[in-house]
């Protein structure tokens, strides 16, 4: 069932520009660091002994805001595929369950978003070849710097596939969205609780796979009251 | 004898409001059951329930003889649907709007070709629906509950915002289902003429209330047609016709036989002649369907 449901939502994300912000997001992350190196390379590269850590802490510094301006957008768009000619009446007049669908939307934008990360990390990898970082390469911090992020997002994720699937106007999702955003960029004056904190992994312990713990446990819980919520609701 | 669809004290509140209260609707195989009532007298709200989009207040629901509460998954397996303004995504071809659903449904990929020929579109399969004329995506609408070959179809107002063209396309369309299809279908309008041609039943609701069901048939006998007779001094006639111990009725200049077996009419003009009245016309007037329904609903309205 989940299979045909996925089949089926990937041929409706069509020409709705899906892939190529899951691209542009990954992308804008590190080709502001290409901008940034092209200009100042001689003063950036002195920095730090760690060329290669400096480098991902200057990546890093837009993931998150890239990361939430991406699930706000996302989430928005795949709502706005069944919102627009009302089609949630045809789809959940189908012989499928309501939790399904509501499974099937998140596992879309769960996926598009890991691509998007994996991207990130590949961009990441290949820019800084081209900087000549330095030996040896950080395999396993660039894989953090570029998954630990997603999982700690999941929660935004599946509070905005929440409030997206059920308001009738887009307007609250986007007003949230902003907020959201503006929560991330002043993430450091925050307490940890802040759930647009988290895909900067920042906190007191100064742990990030503390984020990444609580990312995927409130992620799921999140998506739990979301996917009731969904179910309990007429449909418009 | 086999009902398809019956609901049994189907209600459903909004907060105070009650938007259907109590229906009983019975569906026979192989009907085409209109489902009549003025806008916001709940057809709507009843269907949705039908196709579990709603949840009854009160009531229960059964389709194939299954509780709808409990099968749902299994009875939508056979039942195809048209809400409404029809749905689609306006990004995609009519073909790969069709495939999105057929995934879901599991239905052969031929089946595709097909529908879209029933609903002659076959031409167009490969443009964007976005371009399409209401007309066209309100066929898709019909192509796309075709997909599986449902075995019960709901249609509701399909034919909403159509122009006369594509009211009487829909119509032909819907007439054929039935017989070549083996299909029940349960049709809603707000205009009588519009599925009087083609309904072999009919429910009329009205304020949520079920106010009349039963066959068509049995809905124009309420029509009680009148002899109207037309002639020069319609006082003076209506007059002579008592003194001669005829019953009758005048309205508007004209008189109206209660009686209307063909020897009374005789008699009536035979008697109107020998006292020298000029005859003009000699009518039946019957009760349009139109009138009978906009006639039950206002009783409904009263109530």
């Amino acid at each position: 069932m989940i299979g045909k449901l996925l089949q089926a939502d990937f041929i409706k994300i069509k020409r709705k520009g899906f892939w190529l912000l899951s691209f542009l997001g990954a992308f804008g992350v590190v080709g502001l660091q290409i901008v940034n190196y092209s200009l100042r390379y001689d003063w950036l590269i002195q920095q730090s002994d760690d060329k290669w850590l400096y480098y991902l802490y200057n990546v890093h510094s837009f993931t998150a805001m890239a990361l939430v301006l991406g699930i706000v957008i996302l989430t928005s768009l795949i709502a706005s595929v069944e919102d627009e000619t009302n089609a949630w009446k045809q789809l959940i007049a189908l012989p499928v369950s309501k939790m399904t669908v509501y499974l099937s939307k998140f596992t879309v934008l769960a996926t598009l978003l890991f691509i998007s990360s994996t991207l990130l990390a590949i961009f990441t990898f290949s820019y800084g070849l081209f900087l000549d970082l330095g030996e040896p390469v950080p395999y396993i911090e660039i894989l953090k710097f570029s998954f630990y992020p997603y999982c700690a997002s999941l929660p935004i994720l599946a509070f905005h596939l929440w409030i997206a699937t059920v308001s009738r106007n887009q307007g609250i999702p986007i007003t949230f969205g902003v907020i959201g955003c503006i929560a991330t960029y002043l993430a450091y004056v925050l307490p940890d609780w802040v759930i647009w904190k988290w895909p900067t992994l920042m906190n007191d312990w100064n742990d990030p796979l503390m984020n990444v713990w609580l990312g995927i446990g409130f992620g799921i819980l999140l998506y739990f009251i979301g996917m009731f919520d969904f179910i309990r609701r007429d449909v418009k | 004898m086999e009902f398809i669809v019956q609901t049994n004290n189907l209600t459903k509140r909004f907060g105070k409001h009650t938007a259907v209260s109590a229906i009983n609707l019975k569906i026979r195989k192989g009907e085409v059951y209109g489902f009549l009532g003025p806008n916001g007298a709940g057809k709507s709200t009843t269907i949705r329930m039908l196709l579990g989009l709603m949840k009854p207040t009160y009531g229960s629901i059964r389709i194939f003889n299954e509780d709808l509460n409990k099968n749902r998954i299994k009875i939508l397996k056979q039942v195809g649907s048209l809400v409404e303004n029809p749905s689609y995504y306006p990004h995609l071809t009519a073909y790969e709007n069709l495939e999105a659903l057929r995934k879901i449904l599991g239905a052969p990929k031929s089946r595709i070709e097909e529908v879209l020929a029933i609903v002659r579109l076959s031409d167009v399969a490969n443009k964007k629906v976005k371009s399409f004329s209401l007309g066209m995506k309100q066929r898709l609408g019909i192509a796309a509950a075709l997909l599986h070959s449902p075995k019960l179809l709901i249609l509701d107002e399909p034919t909403n915002g159509l122009d006369p063209n594509g009211i009487i396309e829909m119509r032909n369309l819907i007439r054929r289902l039935p017989k070549e299809y083996d299909m029940t279908v349960l049709i809603s309008s707000h205009i009588l003429s519009e599925i009087d041609q083609i309904a072999t039943s009919v429910g009329v609701i009205s304020k949520g209330s079920l106010i009349f069901q039963g066959p068509i048939e049995e809905m124009r006998k309420k029509a009680n047609p009148k002899i109207r007779i037309t002639v020069n001094e319609p006082q003076l006639a209506y007059q002579s016709l008592l003194a001669n111990g005829i019953q009758v009725d005048s309205q508007n200049q004209h008189l109206y036989l209660s009686e209307q077996t063909d020897n009374e009419v005789a008699k009536a003009v035979k008697c109107l002649i020998k006292n020298d009245f000029s005859v003009y016309r000699v009518e039946e007037e019957k009760q349009s369907l139109e009138d009978i329904f906009l006639q039950m609903t206002k009783e409904g309205n009263l109530q």
